[in-house]
């Protein structure tokens, strides 16, 4: 199942280019044979627009956002999506091994290995596996990034429509230096390429003239990932269960001892009185 | 031994496939129930235009959509219809140069100047006008309004597509009569408030030409070109005629002149427009035409009075039909008559270039006091489908006047670029944002995608067929009707021959660019190159 990640992809999100249509959420639904209904209300909500949320039937939302830049009011529309870490939290969680990471390094999950414990949720630093609530038998569901068509080298769905090219694909390496050249070349950007080093890098990058913590993004992540940050303890898990199985066998061989030579000495009492 | 095998095959099998196939059943729904089923790729199983299936080095050349405010007032889109086939902004980018002639980032705006071509293009129906179908329904069934409509030149060769009677098919009486079936209580025609437009704007450009005013003047009929104007060329605004279109001169002087003249208080008045047109919708929403900065608002001081109320498109007009006259034979509805009176000059409005054979006409007569040549009554050089058209008039008097006609903002944005030039040496600018005119407007019934050129071919041959003929099909609104019968039975293809603005001069207006024509017809632009930054051309 687990694949070595040998040709990591990438998509670099220009957020200064994009101007709100929607067409990302719109690809992300007609590929993923998605409907347009809230899974709770069951209304129909289009994926972009000012209140838009992440659901088990929507798996990208292009939010739009009114920030202040400059003393003035300006409109700036924010796609969110699953990061795609390279390190993911959500699969070091998970003991039943739903998650693993494609060649390209997406992080796919599989429903067929799904138990349902929901650890993914809560491991995620970016809040991005949504429950199937509304379901008798409910699988956790999230962006895959189109794991498919990035075997078959294509771009995801999302970015292979993009008409303002807001959303750049290719393999991340190249994709951090483009982000680094269009920084330097434009004043106009912040000098922080968000998903370059944020919980040990993830796939999907952004660049902004707008502070990132103003459009919603976590800005207090550590750069080290989730598991190396959590390994600092947890990797004593195994020689704590040894030390205790060990402990408890002695003390188990030990009182099993002590009762047999009572025992021993119990019946040479008995026999002596006889 | 074959035999038996064969037998003993043939005994069970019955037996055998039933209990398996009851067998199956009962764990495949217990699986089902348990959620253990096999479940469906979670890589992708959908489906994508083709032009999104190649390897990612290789970029497709229309992909996307149109950014779309979900408060437009003119469309809406229904996502689930989307397919992303990049129709919508092809038209938008390449016909009328809106998306993708702003840097990036965006400031506060979607820009869009309403002129509905995407929802012409759209093959999926996904882009559609704002329908206001319930609210017109409303207003007729209250018994404390009178619902006035008037009807766009245009609309007269778009109505009987959507029902069957061919592209192009003249369909001005049955419309009528469905109107008033619909219940509406006047039935006006903004051929009329054209022929006013003609005498207000005519009279302007005579006015600019003779005593040195900014030339060239610009057109102010279509609403999505005056806010193309107000986006990409502020700079052009004082080039802008300060008419009014002739829907919102139509506006304010039915809530002011006709309203006296047909004793209905103006307040009980809701005046709806049908247009072929979605930029209209638009139009009625801007705060030049509400109040007391409206031309009606003004004139009764009444800060709740809107010059226009409500804008249907033709195709919401045939939804009306279909919906609240069911059954009803459209195609062979007796041929009614309006309330008004419109020449056939303001008919030709509809058509791109028919704005300038009007003006012409009537600016001859303005300058030389006689009417003018034969050669005019059909000025073939800027008729026609073509993009730009350009062509000379000699009047007495002054010389020759040039002229231009664009259609398509492309082609407008090309016009735009040579007077800011200072190339352009040329008196006056006719621009319609939709190819063709208003005839192929945004709010026109769709044809095959994209909007054929042979269905805008009928439709202009419509017009102009019936300009030819010069006939008008209509009373008079309230009374006033001067020269009423000899224009029934001659011709009207002069608009400042119409008896009917006659009359509103006579008795209301007293002559073109009077104070009072000033509130009712006239309006003030806005600068709106602060909600982008101009992409250099």
């Amino acid at each position: 199942m687990a694949n070595k990640v040998t040709d990591q992809k990438s998509v670099l999100v220009d957020l200064t280019k994009c101007v709100g249509c929607g067409s990302c959420t719109v690809a992300c639904k007609l590929w993923n044979n998605q409907s347009f209904q809230n899974p709770q209300s069951e209304e129909f909500e289009n994926a972009h627009g000012e209140d838009v949320k992440l659901d088990s039937n929507t798996w990208t939302t292009v939010q739009h956002m009114r920030v202040q830049k400059d003393g003035q009011e300006v409109w700036r529309f924010v796609k969110r999506q699953c990061m795609h870490c390279l390190e993911p939290a959500c699969s070091s969680v998970c003991f039943a091994h739903a998650f693993h990471q494609t060649e390209q390094g997406a992080v796919q999950y599989d429903p067929e290995l799904c138990v349902g414990c929901r650890y993914c949720m809560i491991a995620c630093p970016f809040d991005i596996p949504k429950y199937e609530w509304e379901k008798v038998m409910p699988s956790v569901m999230k962006c895959q990034f189109c794991s498919s068509k990035l075997a078959d080298g294509e771009a995801p769905a999302c970015a292979s429509v993009c008409p303002t090219n807001a959303l750049m694909f290719g393999n991340r390496d190249e994709m951090l230096a483009k982000a680094h050249e269009i920084i330097d070349n434009d004043s106009r950007y912040l000098n922080h390429v968000y998903g370059e080093k944020e919980v040990g890098g993830t796939s999907w990058l952004y660049i902004s003239d707008v502070d990132f913590g103003e459009l919603g993004f976590p800005t207090d992540l550590p750069e080290k990932s989730i598991p190396k940050n959590i390994h600092g303890f947890t990797r004593f898990t195994l020689p704590i269960f040894a030390v205790g199985a060990l402990t408890w066998t002695g003390v188990s061989l030990y009182a099993k001892r002590r009762h047999a030579v009572a025992h021993e000495g119990h019946a040479a009492e008995h026999k002596s009185e006889e | 031994m074959e035999k038996r095998k064969e037998l003993e095959n043939k005994g069970m099998s019955r037996r055998r496939f039933l209990s398996v196939m009851a067998g199956a059943g009962v764990v495949g729904a217990a699986a089902t129930m348990t959620g253990c089923s096999p479940v469906s790729d979670p890589s992708g199983t959908g489906w994508l235009p083709n032009q999104y299936r190649n390897a990612s080095a290789i970029p497709s050349q229309v992909k996307g959509r149109v950014p779309l405010d979900p408060d437009n007032v003119s469309l809406v889109r229904n996502d689930e219809k989307c397919i992303l086939c990049g129709q919508c902004i092809e038209a938008c980018e390449k016909v009328q140069s809106v998306f993708g002639y702003y840097e990036l980032p965006v400031h506060d705006d979607f820009i869009c100047v309403h002129c509905g071509q995407c929802s012409l293009w759209c093959p999926t129906g996904a882009i559609k006008e704002r329908s206001v179908v319930e609210e017109v329904w409303n207003a007729i069934q209250d018994p404390e309004t009178k619902v006035i409509v008037q009807t766009s030149p245009a609309t007269r060769v778009g109505i009987g597509e959507e029902f069957d009677m061919g592209a192009g098919a003249w369909a001005e009486g049955q419309m009528v009569t469905a109107l008033r079936k619909l219940g509406f209580d006047v039935v006006v025609d903004t051929n009329f408030s054209a022929d006013l437009t003609i005498m207000e704007e005519g009279s302007e450009l005579v006015e600019r030409v003779t005593k040195g005013g900014v030339l060239p003047q610009m057109t102010s009929c279509c609403p999505g070109w005056v806010k193309f104007v107000e986006y990409y060329y502020p700079e052009l605004i004082p080039n802008l005629s300060s008419a009014r279109s002739p829907m919102m001169m139509h506006g304010s002087t039915l809530k002011t002149y006709n309203a006296d003249k047909l004793g209905i208080p103006y307040k009980k008045i809701v005046n709806v427009a049908i247009m072929p047109c979605l930029a209209k919708k638009f139009e009625i929403s801007r705060h030049q035409f509400h109040g007391l900065e409206g031309g009606a608002g003004q004139y009764h001081e009444d800060p709740d009075v809107k010059d226009m109320d409500y804008v249907l498109s033709v195709r919401e007009l045939a939804d009306m039909i279909r919906k609240y006259l069911p059954g009803e034979d459209f195609a062979n509805f007796e041929e009614g008559q309006y309330d008004q009176i419109g020449s056939t000059a303001g008919l030709i409005f509809g058509n791109s270039g028919g704005v300038m054979e009007a003006a012409v006409r009537s600016a001859y007569y303005l300058i030389t006091g006689s009417n003018p040549p034969e050669l005019l009554y059909n000025l073939e050089p800027v008729r026609g489908l073509e993009g730009i058209k350009r062509a000379s008039v000699n009047i007495p008097g002054v010389g020759d006047v040039k002229v231009v006609v664009a259609s398509g903002l492309a082609n407008a944005r090309q016009m735009c670029e040579e007077i800011k030039s200072g190339k352009a040496d040329f008196h006056f600018l006719e621009v319609m944002a939709c190819p063709g005119g208003c005839i192929a407007g945004g709010g026109q019934p769709r044809t095959a995608v994209p909007p054929q050129d042979w269905v805008r071919q009928a439709r202009t041959d419509t017009m102009y067929n019936h300009d030819k003929i010069g006939n008008v099909n209509g009373t008079s609104v309230g009374g006033g009707n001067a020269g009423q019968n000899a224009v029934k039975t001659g011709n009207l293809r002069l608009s400042h021959a119409n008896p009917q603005i006659t009359d509103i001069y006579d008795n209301f207006l007293e002559k073109p660019l009077s104070h009072l024509a000033h509130e009712l017809c006239h309006t003030t632009y806005e600068d709106r190159s602060g909600s982008l930054t101009r992409k250099e051309v």
